[in-house]
């Protein structure tokens, strides 16, 4: 009987105690006086200028708003974003670091519609539909980057084989990669044809982007096929290095690239920013490098190249002063601009506004190539969203991630893989 | 699952005590030190390969095959990271989070354990089942609600919400009330009769016969505290609250840029330095308790 | 307490234990309320949460049983429970044995014990991230040490360790006692600290064996040590988390997949919040029970 007392008695108090720490007071800073200050998150300072960049100009053109970097792990960014949004406590403008969490976030009612700020904004901006649901718009992309082809030029020349033309389909791509190999290999080198980075993304991006009628919510996940065997081929080859030693080794792109190790590679166009600097720096070798579009699944999409990337944006938290909004809005509107995009351009970044000033800023940059293809590349092509938006997106991408380790390490077998995969999609995914 | 399970397994103690010939002792003593030295190697061997790699570029940390030695010393990045970025900073707030989460557990845990170890009161084994049991439960499943309490009482980002978080935990209960087990229970019984206090059966007896474990929940406590990741990570934000290990992933950038990977390593170094001096001076401890023989049998 | 007492001695008892029931709050009350504010409410909170649809943020349906008969339904929480009881199965004895081995191993008067101790407690405070980058380097299946030797001592088809699934637990497994064995190491050297040394020389005058010694003095009185060193060990196996998701990151595939690694990808990747405390609350639940088990068998074995 005592001993029930006991639990009856503690139950009642934790539950009163749980009580009271659910309703607390609010908190919030009102804004004083005309000036008003926005808050926005971050993450890496040092390494992503393009944060303070963005408040800089925004604050020279109106001198009465200034905008204030909060700085989070580049990391764990999702998490503790999340976290100050559970607390209330999140900045007031929250950038959307992975378009796959958008759904989520608008509809736990933490982002702010801002259809009338993205529907003004000009034709040439992208990526904005990763951002809307059923017509909504939650983000206003300020970033796009989209994946494109490096090959290291003097490599190339080594080997005695002709650059990429633009004119690629994976299979040429595959059979560049092992004529690199063999001819490096003959001339004594080390270097391989091919790097290809571990990430799920570096194989099922272009799958899922290129190929026809391929739709990650259908659950039916053959597509990926091809894209496998192929690399799985190079791999044995001797190609390009394994995934088992990409993984155990923790190999980095900037390194395999950087130091030669490949003669090329498919990566996101943030690399072309970061191999100019480790060039400059000394952390890379000094070798002449191009840009290519990426290999593509037929002939038929030559003339304007299919290749993927996500925009990163920034949406409006639904808990924002209501004296703020209005300069928060004219923040999202200067951000998707060009003025805002040729000030990132200088700085390497490639901003969601296409267009002539914005290509000439971006390739004015010291250490850049300047080849007629390097410059079609970054700017002729379709990008297709990685993570399209729908509400179990996060829940498909973890299937996939595993389906995608399973395969590269040779665990599985490519359609035991997919089998599994499109098993659990039945068996996980509620819609 | 049961603790009956285990000691078939575990080797006898190598050396017999038994007397043999000179020859085969000494045989056996460097068989001895020949396997603790390789053993040592072994467990080393991560710690010799970050010592390494805190002196390369960050491009040459990972490479195929494996490099040990660096062509290159590159000495400077333990000035570097004094100099241009915040050890000494991070240092700091990683002192005294530990010292003072340390002195807390030890404190709070010895004291808690005697009560649940040594006093008969209705309720007490439920509720020390309680207390083990919320081990159980992975701090990430609730650090949600948690955080949201604490922002609502004004905690987060300070030190005073990692001190909090870390100084009432279970363990040391039950690291402590496993310890006051083994003491017999006839000494606190004559203290009692000699007319002690519980307070003072606790502090001239149980405290002073319980040094070992004590310097090993202060170990493993400040140990844990040093090197903790996720829950510095919510809670302090500002970077001149970061502990060494958030100062660190201040190196490490998203994918999209390059790490500064020897500057990790070179951090990384730093930071066992002081636990390693720690455990070699307070070491004895664990094997020269105070006054244990003679107490039982 | 059926037997009829006189009503002084009743007084008398209930008076001791009222005073009892006050210290031995008072005892306890420092580490109770910092316990009970920071750990038990948000817990209990936690086990609420469990029957919403809470997303983290916004508001929270009452969802009823529905998590937890998704939880029965799920393939992947299967594999989760089913890759933590593996871990758990071999990691736990495995440890256990190989910390009480070198703490007996070190719990003698030798040259530089010092620092040989030192060393068996150095991958402890070594970093994880580091840990697990040098042992991925090991492993390697093309170019690690671990291979080639097992090459060279002529084993054909070395296995492919953490990049395989049928060898990436046990690889994990490994790495996991070589880092942890040191810190259990010391917790057992703390215990062997309180065995009095004329039970040792008793049991030598009665002419024992070191194993009848090490059986009928050393594992008796460490019982109270050892029990702590298996529930905290079968704990902390049921919640592994970091080194496999610097190691393995649960793969490949998801032979390395864990409860608590499912639990973090829930709440924090896929914004289910509520599910994942479901499966907190099974976690927290089949730890209860293993806890209460291993209880009542240590207090059988005491009496």
């Amino acid at each position: 009987m005592k001993k029930r007392m006991w639990t009856m008695a503690g139950a009642v108090a934790i539950s009163g105690a749980l009580a009271l720490s659910g309703c607390g007071g609010d908190n919030g800073d009102t804004p004083s006086g005309g000036s008003i200050n926005l808050t926005v998150s971050g993450w890496s300072l040092e390494t992503t200028p393009e944060f303070q960049v963005l408040a800089d100009a925004f604050h020279a053109a109106n001198p009465d708003v200034t905008v204030e970097i909060v700085e989070y792990d580049a990391a764990d960014y999702q998490t503790l974003i999340q976290v100050d949004m559970s607390a209330g406590k999140a900045p007031d403008i929250i950038t959307i670091k992975e378009a796959k969490v958008t759904h989520s976030w608008a509809t736990g009612g933490q982002l702010l519609d801002i259809s009338d700020v993205v529907q003004a904004l000009p034709s040439n901006v992208s990526g904005a539909g990763s951002y809307a649901i059923d017509g909504v718009n939650y983000g206003a992309p300020y970033r796009q980057d989209s994946w494109v082809l490096f090959y290291n030029q003097d490599l190339f020349d080594a080997a005695g084989i002709a650059y990429p033309d633009g004119k690629w389909t994976w299979d040429d791509y595959a059979k560049a990669a092992r004529d690199l190999t063999a001819a490096l290999g003959a001339a004594g080198s080390q270097a391989l044809g091919a790097y290809e980075h571990s990430w799920q993304s570096t194989l099922q991006g272009f799958a899922q982007a290129q190929t026809p009628g391929a739709d990650l919510f259908s659950g039916k996940y053959d597509y990926l096929k091809p894209y496998y065997e192929r690399v799985l081929a190079l791999q044995d080859d001797g190609a390009q290095a394994t995934f088992g030693t990409i993984s155990t080794n923790k190999l980095t792109y900037q390194a395999q690239f950087g130091k030669q190790q490949a003669a090329m590679m498919a990566m996101g166009s943030w690399y072309v920013a970061t191999l100019v600097t480790q060039q400059k720096g000394g952390e890379a070798d000094n070798f002449k490098w191009g840009i290519a579009p990426v290999p593509q699944y037929s002939s038929s999409t030559f003339a304007k190249p299919v290749t993927f990337g996500d925009p990163t944006g920034m949406g409006i938290n639904a808990k924002i002063d209501s004296a703020k909004l209005e300069a928060a809005k004219q923040f999202l509107a200067f951000v998707a601009s060009e003025t805002a995009a040729v000030e990132l351009a200088k700085i390497g970044i490639v901003s969601s506004v296409t267009g002539d000033a914005v290509t000439a800023a971006y390739f004015a940059q010291a250490g850049l190539p300047t080849d007629d293809l390097s410059k079609e590349a970054m700017s002729n092509h379709v990008t297709k969203p990685e993570n399209p938006q729908g509400e179990t997106i996060g829940a498909i991408q973890t299937i996939l991630g595993a389906t995608h380790t399973a395969v590269m390490s040779e665990s599985q077998s490519v359609d035991d893989a997919i089998a599994e995969a499109q098993d659990r999609f039945e068996n996980e995914i509620e819609i | 699952m049961s603790p009956r399970l285990a000691p078939e397994r575990v080797p006898t103690a190598g050396v017999s005590a038994r007397p043999r010939s000179a020859v085969r002792r000494r045989i056996s003593k460097v068989t001895l030190y020949g396997t603790l030295i390789v053993a040592s190697a072994f467990l080393l061997l991560p710690f010799f390969w970050l010592l390494m790699s805190s002196l390369k570029k960050d491009n040459d940390v990972f490479t195929v095959p494996i490099r040990w030695i660096p062509e290159i010393f590159e000495w400077h990045n333990y000035v570097d990271i004094w100099v241009n970025a915040d050890m000494g900073i991070w240092l700091k707030n990683t002192m005294i989070l530990s010292i003072v989460v340390t002195l807390l557990q030890v404190f709070t845990g010895s004291f808690a354990a005697y009560g649940f170890s040594r006093i008969r009161f209705p309720g007490r084994n439920a509720l020390f089942l309680g207390y083990v049991a919320t081990i159980a439960v992975p701090w990430q499943a609730y650090m949600v609600p948690q955080f949201i309490m604490l922002s609502k009482v004004g905690l987060t980002n300070t030190l005073w919400s990692m001190i909090a978080l870390q100084a009432f935990g279970a363990f040391g209960v039950f690291l402590m009330k496993q310890f006051y087990e083994t003491v017999p229970e006839e000494l606190s019984e004559a203290a009692r009769v000699d007319g002690l206090s519980e307070f003072g059966i606790y502090r001239r007896i149980m405290l002073p016969l319980s040094v070992p474990a004590i310097a090993s929940l202060a170990l493993l406590t400040f140990v844990k505290t040093w090197n903790d990741y996720l829950g510095p990570r919510i809670y302090l934000r500002d970077r001149d609250l970061f502990t060494i290990q958030l100062g660190l992933k201040t190196f490490t950038a998203d994918p999209q840029h390059a790490s500064q990977f020897a500057l990790v390593m070179t951090g990384s170094v730093l930071s066992v330095v002081p636990i390693a001096i720690i455990f070699m001076a307070g070491q004895r401890y664990f094997v020269e308790g105070i006054a244990t023989s003679g107490m039982k049998g | 307490m059926t037997t009829v007492v006189e009503p002084g001695l009743r007084r008398r008892r209930n008076r001791l234990r009222w005073r009892n029931t006050v210290s031995g709050w008072t005892f306890i009350l420092p580490n109770f309320v910092g316990f009970a504010l920071l750990t038990l409410v948000p817990i209990v909170a936690l086990i609420y949460i469990s029957f919403t649809n809470w997303n983290a943020f916004g508001a929270a349906d009452w969802m009823g049983l529905k998590n937890y008969t998704r939880l029965f339904k799920d393939r992947s929480y299967r594999v989760a429970l089913w890759n933590t009881v593996y871990y758990t199965v071999f990691h736990l004895p495995l440890t256990l044995a190989v910390s009480l081995g070198l703490a007996l191993l070190l719990n003698r008067k030798i040259k530089a014990v010092a620092f040989f101790r030192t060393a068996a407690f150095f991958p402890y405070i070594t970093s994880v991230v580091a840990i697990a980058i040098v042992w991925n380097l090991l492993f390697s299946p093309e170019y690690g040490p671990i291979n080639q030797v097992l090459s060279f001592i002529g084993v054909d088809n070395p296995p492919r360790w953490t990049v395989s699934s049928d060898w990436s637990m046990p690889a994990i497994i490994i790495v996991a006692t070589w880092r942890e064995m040191g810190y259990y190491m010391i917790l057992f050297l703390a215990g062997l600290q309180a065995i009095p040394r004329e039970l040792y020389e008793a049991a030598r005058v009665d002419g024992a064996s070191s194993w009848g010694r090490f059986r009928n003095v050393t594992v008796p009185c460490l019982r109270p040590t050892t029990f702590f060193v298996t529930v905290m060990l079968s704990i902390e196996s049921f919640k592994v988390f970091d080194l496999i998701l610097v190691m393995t990151d649960g793969g490949p595939g998801q032979s390395t997949f864990v409860l608590s690694q499912m639990i973090f990808n829930k709440a924090f990747v896929e914004n289910q919040y509520g599910y994942a405390s479901a499966v907190s609350v099974s976690l927290f639940v089949i730890c209860l029970a293993i806890t209460v088990f291993q209880f009542l068998v240590n207090r059988r074995i005491e009496r």
